[in-house]
């Protein structure tokens, strides 16, 4: 059977894993000035205003600062039925990233650790998957 | 240089709510044309005039403006998502200030109707990444986060939509005019749209125009002899600045210390504290963020907001009344308009004009906005 190819949705913002099974990393900077972390990448620091920052990659854990869930289709996707997470997911490395959140309601906890995934948003003509990060519950990870 | 000595000559608006079948040319000529019969004057006085939207194309502005004639004057484009409307005041409180505008005109109108319409799987390169979540996650994670520390209940979200409904119910340019009293109960049991956010927590889908004209007081006083004389006496516009857990990838509620340190600035520069004033004006898209703004804009210490719900305190008739025009939830929120429909609503209380909704001995008042989680945008207007 052919492997489907992925795709992300914007190109640099987080890398696409050849091995489904391999979580993605999220594309950030750090500044060489002050050590400052950042996602989404950066060219100025945006705390110490000095130019030139270092790329790196962050995750794939995360602990959850705050969520909701939603009950209207996300944007570029029809997914709505019973609704979805959204939520703020501090990275060790210091940045705070918003993103959807897979699980249950039920499993979703202000602390909890969380680790990235890609969802599927849509396919193009030739059948390549459109793919965002997301976060999912640590405990899903083997799934 | 400062504000001093500029006045609020006039100020007009549509109502708000759905104008299928209407331009913005013609929403911004029925605003514009109010607020000139208010201050007394015609369009050929204006020597400027900015325009705020959010949901038209490039030079929108300048054709809607059209409508009022061809006098040549010079006219600048505004945006700044939800705060447009206070951002075109300012600038036309600086062009009066510097002495540049002898009459600056500061006009917003917007179709919200038509801006989501055409939403749904729109945007391509970085907007695509980042309008994947829809702004009512963003101001539910903040309400999410509000009750893990601070024990906050969805009731108290519910009271203050439920008092902005109320508010709205009397102001005959609102959106939402409900025909009867609205209890917290039936706020809660409307449908979610992202936990604890519900339908009538949210502001409506509202089309409409505002316009506000500036002068200097001298002109407002010889034009209008014996009118209570409202002077603009702050006018301040911030973006943010970088704290740790910066969220810069889609559209965020922002750091709470946006909305209070461009408050503080206001206040210092209005020579005038929260305690001077008599009613306040905020960004209420979401009911959830009214009670974080009391917070805020220093109208009791942090912690303290639920106590203001419990207490009543910023319903018409309470100590500091909170959108008595119904705010953003009630009255509505095109984007464009929304803060010069503020500032409408505010001198109408500052001349003792607003009817049912009067605020007794309102001297002075605070119209606040964010934009885009990204700017906030504070007015201090008050009566001489």
């Amino acid at each position: 059977m052919r492997e489907v190819a992925r795709a992300p949705i914007e190109d640099g913002f987080f890398t696409v894993p050849a091995d489904p099974g391999e979580p993605p990393r999220l594309l950030g900077s750090r500044c060489r000035a002050c050590r400052e972390v950042f996602f989404p990448r950066r060219v100025v620091c945006a705390k110490c205003l000095a130019l030139g920052c270092d790329d790196l990659e962050l995750g794939p854990h995360g602990r959850l600062w705050t969520w909701t869930w939603c009950h209207l289709p996300l944007f570029g996707s029809r997914r709505s039925d019973g609704g979805y997470g959204v939520g703020q997911v501090d990275l060790p490395e210091g940045p705070r990233v918003q993103a959807v959140l897979a699980g249950r309601r039920d499993e979703l906890a202000i602390g909890m650790e969380l680790v990235l995934d890609l969802e599927t948003l849509a396919a193009t003509d030739d059948g390549t998957e459109l793919v965002i990060f997301r976060f999912k519950p640590r405990s899903g990870e083997s799934e | 240089m400062t504000l001093h000595g500029v006045a609020v000559l006039g100020v007009g608006m549509t109502a708000f709510g759905s104008h299928k079948g209407r331009s913005h040319a013609d929403l911004a000529r029925e605003a514009g044309l109010a607020a000139l019969a208010d201050a007394g004057t015609g369009f050929r006085e204006i020597s400027e005039a900015f325009v705020g939207y959010i949901g038209a194309g490039p030079m929108t502005g300048v054709k809607a403006m059209k409508e009022f004639g061809l006098t040549g004057l010079p006219v600048t484009h505004v945006e700044n998502a939800s705060a447009t409307g206070l951002a075109t005041f300012r600038e036309a409180a600086w062009a009066v200030a510097s002495g540049r505008a002898t009459v600056a005109m500061a006009i917003g109108f917007d179709k919200m109707t038509e801006m989501i319409r055409g939403a749904g799987g729109r945007g391509a390169g970085r907007d695509q990444i980042d309008s994947v979540i829809l702004p009512a996650a963003y101001f539910a994670l903040w309400a999410m986060r509000r009750m893990h520390e601070r024990g906050t209940k969805p009731e108290h979200f519910a009271r203050i939509a439920a008092k902005n409904w109320n508010h709205g119910a009397s102001n005959p340019l609102s959106h939402r005019r409900p025909d009867h009293a609205i209890t917290a109960d039936e706020v809660l049991a409307s449908p979610v749209v992202a936990e604890p956010i519900t339908t009538m927590m949210a502001c409506p889908i509202s089309d409409g125009a505002a316009c506000a004209l500036l002068a200097s007081a001298d002109f407002a006083r010889r034009l209008r002899p014996g009118r209570p004389l409202v002077s603009v006496r702050a006018s301040v516009l911030q973006s943010e600045t970088y704290t740790p857990g910066h969220t810069f990838l889609g559209p965020v509620v922002g750091p709470a210390t946006m909305t209070r340190d461009t408050a503080r600035q206001a206040y210092e520069e209005a020579g005038l504290g929260p305690e001077d004033m008599h009613l306040a004006f905020c960004h209420d898209a979401f009911a959830n963020e009214e009670l974080e703004y009391y917070e805020l804009l220093d109208f009791c210490r942090d912690g303290e907001a639920e106590r203001l719900v419990e207490e009543g305190a910023t319903s018409l008739g309470g100590r500091i009344p909170f959108n008595p025009d119904g705010g953003l939830v009630a009255r509505g929120h095109p984007g464009g308009p929304t803060g010069l429909a503020q500032l409408h609503e505010l001198v109408l209380q500052l001349r003792g004009e607003a009817g049912a909704r009067q605020v007794e001995g309102a001297r002075a008042g605070l119209a606040h906005l964010v934009g885009g989680g990204s700017v906030c945008a504070v007015t201090i207007l008050a009566r001489e």
